[in-house]
């Protein structure tokens, strides 16, 4: 690279900015710095003439550093940059610094100052111009393919729209059919319609309009296009990178083929085996060779292989027309290459016999809200008819208990969030039904939050279902009658009842499915609860941590089907995004690392929150540390964190941000003390950018330097800072639990607890340093502490370095 | 349990006051779900004792209500409340916390305190009649050996019982 010719633009905002602050002392001032070749002042240098300067002066080869001093620079900058790289410079020369935000607008009631500060922050901006290096952009390929894990409501509606929208679609599902937990349901609220229902393919020729809806079975799901069904099925391996993921499956045989089955019902007649069906709550008996329900998918029976006797009998290959039955099938291992991952693989009832008092499967009348739902449900094992599983009698007295393990912190602390519309739901089906049950709901708060919610618990005190509130302490069983006691106190009147009961029905709380607990052991990013992390709940909901890899459904929450629906629209939607353009682009912003001074240690594979650092062996006979271009989010995290010194992220090497500090500080011109304010370029940062943009005040002595996460600073960088001449340095980052890059800023506190122990030792007041964790509503908060800091500061005096200097 | 609120004597300061106190700490978990109240044996036999108006009491901060009251000292410590609180509520430790306070304050039932005495004069509860003593061998029980009493005493004094106590018999 030429030695840099720096081009240093002057926007004045429609002559707003020089009100407050002398241009041509700036000008002056500008001039003296060594490199600059360039000054120009103009009311805007981000769109017409103004940008057109920078064109021009690009073109002519009068600068190859642009340092723009703006307002609003994060969006000016997107424009400047842009121009820029069509000019023929590479855009990673280019300093955009907040003239107005940062020197003009918190200063304005001392102008002089202001302009001291500019001048400061000038020299910061240009320093660091003057260092920085030329950057490629990097591009990655991603694969149009994706992989699905779990065939339930959210899974299967994931895959119709990545489907629908040409991308090439594997659904893997552990169980032999689709339909998951939801299936088992029966029904839905709010809308009172079927569990198997879903949103059709628009490669259904008949689905003419867009209100279509369908069953599962009328869908066509299994004839989708581009659509690979892959059911008894668990995920092995999951290997590659985001966009080239290799993925290795197992596929368990189901001894019947799902091409030549007719589902005629002759295998399960003759079939000699009878087990207890697990799929309705072993309320009834299925045969070995089975299916769960009619008109399941996909419409092929299947053999339970730990009851059937194969050769021994065969008496299904005997009858079967079709010749389906292949009882010579083996598990055949598959491997998948697909651009992106999308989990969704659910939530299951918790187990509630671990809540002794309640004896659940102890006492067969005690059953859970996913077995009710089964006798409710006409295809079920009692064909609709609610009875006492001890002797298939029908139960007239049906008492439910709420919260059975969730907002128990002996078990799950969290509220399930749809139990209580479970029972409701139920209560008043089987009320709807059979008037004449009596049925008593025992609560410690009923939860009806959603859109129509609220009507159900309406609908159920219309009906006369009676609610007690009161969490029971034990289901008691009359040792004569053998009928069930529900102990309770009606804490509204604070009278105790002894609720006599057929049917005791739990509502127990929703965990982490077999499906996700499996999994979670493949990707690690399960929270404490045992759910998939979303990246976060807000903005990003969906998606995960890692590139290419989305969750959706009950394996972030349980959660209701039309919100696993959303969610499910919401991956696919992610997903699609990713793949589109069959490529990531990224640019050069990485970490990098200097092979010869990396040693061995592990601490940033360990603190690198996107795994994007490995150790590699070298013929040297020790390891070092390779980061992975792809992977890495550039934050520096990592370069807080080495010993050595040996890893340094392009665009904040360690020389361009001293330049840029020892600029800042390079000027004072007022009485008051300097303050450094090192931000990163997230939440805390523009906790800064805020207070100048809503005119709050603070003293321009503080001056702003912004690094992309406050994790990159080392602690001798933080040093370094009082040497250049700071008396008070400040940084300021996210909030603890808010930091975009994870652990940035808890690096961060800990390395400024070590900074200050260090300052105590040189004899530096340890109160000159201060950590804040701010977020943009609190610019408020950003200027007090720039003036109590301040204050502070005047108030300590001179710094007094201990041995002088 | 009947009890009137009013503004007067209710102070919300009360339930930090109870959390600061050893056992006291899960009080401000409680959400009333009731299973204290249902699982409580006392609560079933008499309408003076329930758990979970003692909690609510306190929660509301009154005061002196909760610290006046019979109701703190009913509690026969179980255990089958804090057992199956689904909230880890250590019911029995909030009350022995509240006893404690109550204790502080000067109200303790006569019965507690004529307990106190006895243990602080003889280390037992009960007085030993001549009587019994004479029984004790005709059943082939061994006669009674000391108390060790002035261990007991350093342990009341250490915990400044004794001096709450003394205060207690003195006030008329």
């Amino acid at each position: 690279m030429n030695e840099p010719k720096v081009g240093v633009f002057l926007s004045d905002c429609g002559n707003q900015l020089s009100k407050i602050l002398d241009f041509d002392a700036l000008t002056d001032h500008v001039k003296k710095i060594s490199g600059v070749t360039l000054i120009a002042r103009s009311s805007e240098f981000w769109r017409g003439k103004g940008l057109q300067a920078i064109v021009n002066a690009i073109k002519d080869g009068k600068i190859n550093r642009v340092v723009v001093a703006e307002s609003l620079p994060k969006l000016s900058e997107v424009k400047i940059v842009q121009a820029v790289e069509e000019s023929g410079l590479n855009p990673y020369l280019v300093e955009v610094m907040d003239l107005k935000d940062h020197c003009a607008w918190p200063h304005r009631d001392t102008p002089l100052e202001a302009t001291e500060k500019a001048k400061a922050m000038l020299s910061g901006a240009i320093e660091r111009a003057k260092l920085l290096e030329p950057l490629e952009k990097l591009e990655f390929p991603v694969l149009k393919s994706t992989l699905i894990i779990g065939g339930g409501i959210a899974g299967m509606q994931a895959a119709v729209d990545l489907a629908d929208l040409g991308f090439e679609v594997h659904l893997a599902e552990r169980e032999p059919f689709l339909g998951g937990l939801a299936a088992r349901a029966g029904r839905f609220f709010p809308t009172d319609d079927c569990a198997i229902c879903i949103q059709s393919s628009v490669s259904d020729v008949k689905t003419i309009t867009h209100t279509s809806r369908k069953c599962v079975y009328r869908s066509g799901f299994t004839e989708i296009p581009h659509l690979n069904i892959l059911t008894n099925s668990r995920i092995v391996s999951i290997e590659g990178v985001p966009g080239n993921y290799k993925v290795t499956i197992d596929k368990k045989p189901r001894y019947v083929s799902e091409l030549k089955c007719v589902a005629c019902d002759l295998c399960t007649t003759v079939c000699p085996v009878e087990v207890p069906d697990e799929y309705n709550a072993k309320l009834k008996t299925r045969k070995a060779i089975y299916m769960n329900i009619p008109n399941v998918h996909p419409p092929a029976y299947v053999i339970d292989e730990s009851v059937c006797k194969f050769h021994d009998c065969a008496k299904c290959v005997e009858v079967c027309p079709t010749n389906a039955i292949e009882l010579a099938q083996k598990n055949e291992r598959t491997t998948l290459n697909v651009g992106s991952i999308i989990v969704a693989t659910g939530f299951q009832e918790f187990d509630s016999s671990v809540i002794k008092e309640y004896h659940y499967g102890d006492y067969p009348n005690v059953v859970t809200n996913l077995e009710l739902a089964r006798m409710i449900d006409g295809f079920g094992p009692t064909s609709g008819m609610i009875a006492r599983p001890s002797d298939h009698k029908s139960a007239k007295k049906i008492v439910m208990i709420q919260c059975v393990g969730s907002r128990d912190k002996r078990y799950n602390s969290y509220c399930s969030s749809i139990c209580c519309m479970i029972s409701l739901k139920h209560a008043i089906l089987i009320k709807s039904a059979y008037p004449d049950t009596d049925i008593t709901i025992c609560y410690i708060d009923i939860r009806t939050t959603g859109r129509q919610h609220e009507d159900y618990y309406e609908r159920a005190r219309e009906m006369g279902i009676k609610f007690v509130k009161g969490r029971p302490t034990e289901v008691l069983r009359d040792p004569e009658t053998g009928r069930l006691i529900v102990d309770v106190e009606d804490a509204l009147l604070g009278r105790f009842l002894e609720l006599d009961a057929d049917l005791v029905v739990l509502a127990p709380a929703m965990v982490p499915s077999e499906g996700t607990k499996e999994l979670g052991q493949i990707i690690e990013l399960l929270d404490e609860d045992g759910f998939f992390k979303e990246y976060n709940a807000k903005l990003r909901p969906t998606e995960t941590i890692v590139r290419g890899l989305y969750v959706c459904g009950g394996a972030t929450f349980p959660k209701d089907a039309p919100t696993s629906s959303l969610q499910a629209h919401s991956a696919a939607l992610k997903a699609a995004k990713f793949m589109t353009t069959g490529k990531i682009v990224k640019d050069q912003r990485t970490a990098v690392i200097d092979e010869e001074y990396c040693g061995d240690c592990e601490f940033c594979p360990v603190t690198c929150p996107y795994g994007a650092i490995n150790l590699v062996s070298t013929d040297k006979e020790h390891f070092v540390a390779e980061v992975s271009d792809l992977m890495c989010e550039g934050c520096g995290v990592c370069v807080g964190t080495c010993p050595l010194n040996a890893i340094e992220l392009r665009h904040s090497r360690q020389n361009q941000m001293l330049a840029q500090m020892k600029g800042l500080m390079s000027v004072n011109g007022t009485s008051k003390p300097l303050v450094l304010a090192v931000c990163c370029s997230e939440c805390g940062g523009t906790s800064v950018d805020s207070s100048g943009m809503a005119m709050m005040k603070y003293p321009a002595n503080v001056r702003v330097m912004k690094v992309p996460c406050t994790g990159i600073l080392q602690v001798h960088q933080i040093l370094e800072a009082f040497k250049a001449g700071a008396q008070g340095v400040m940084v300021v980052g996210c909030k603890s639990d808010g930091c975009h890059y994870e652990v940035g800023v808890q690096k961060t506190e800990t390395k400024v607890q070590l900074a200050k122990t260090l300052l105590k030792e040189y004899g530096i007041k340890p109160e000159r340093l201060v950590m804040l964790n701010m977020i943009y509503i609190e610019g408020n908060d950003f200027a007090k502490a720039a003036q109590a800091m301040t204050d502070k500061l005047e108030k300590l005096g001179p710094m007094q370095i201990m041995g002088g200097s | 349990m009947e009890h009137e609120r009013t503004e007067k004597g209710r102070s919300l300061a009360f339930s930090n006051m109870v959390r600061s106190r050893l056992g006291g700490e899960t009080i401000t978990s409680c959400y009333q779900c009731g299973t204290c109240a249902s699982s409580c044996p006392v609560a079933k036999i008499t309408d003076k004792f329930n758990p979970r108006e003692v909690i609510k009491l306190s929660l509301l901060g009154e005061k002196e209500e909760v610290l006046s009251s019979d109701f703190i000292w009913l509690c026969c410590s179980c255990y089958n409340c804090q057992e199956r609180c689904p909230q880890k509520v250590e019911i029995a430790d909030v009350i022995y916390a509240l006893r404690n306070i109550a204790f502080e304050k000067g109200y303790i039932p006569n019965l507690y305190s004529e307990f106190a005495s006895a243990i602080i004069n003889d280390g037992r509860i009960a007085k030993i009649s001549k009587f019994m003593e004479q029984k004790r061998p005709a059943i082939g029980l061994p006669p009674l050996q000391p108390t060790g009493v002035e261990a007991l005493r350093k342990i009341l004094s250490a915990t400044g019982f004794d001096k709450l106590q003394k205060e207690k018999e003195e006030a008329p």
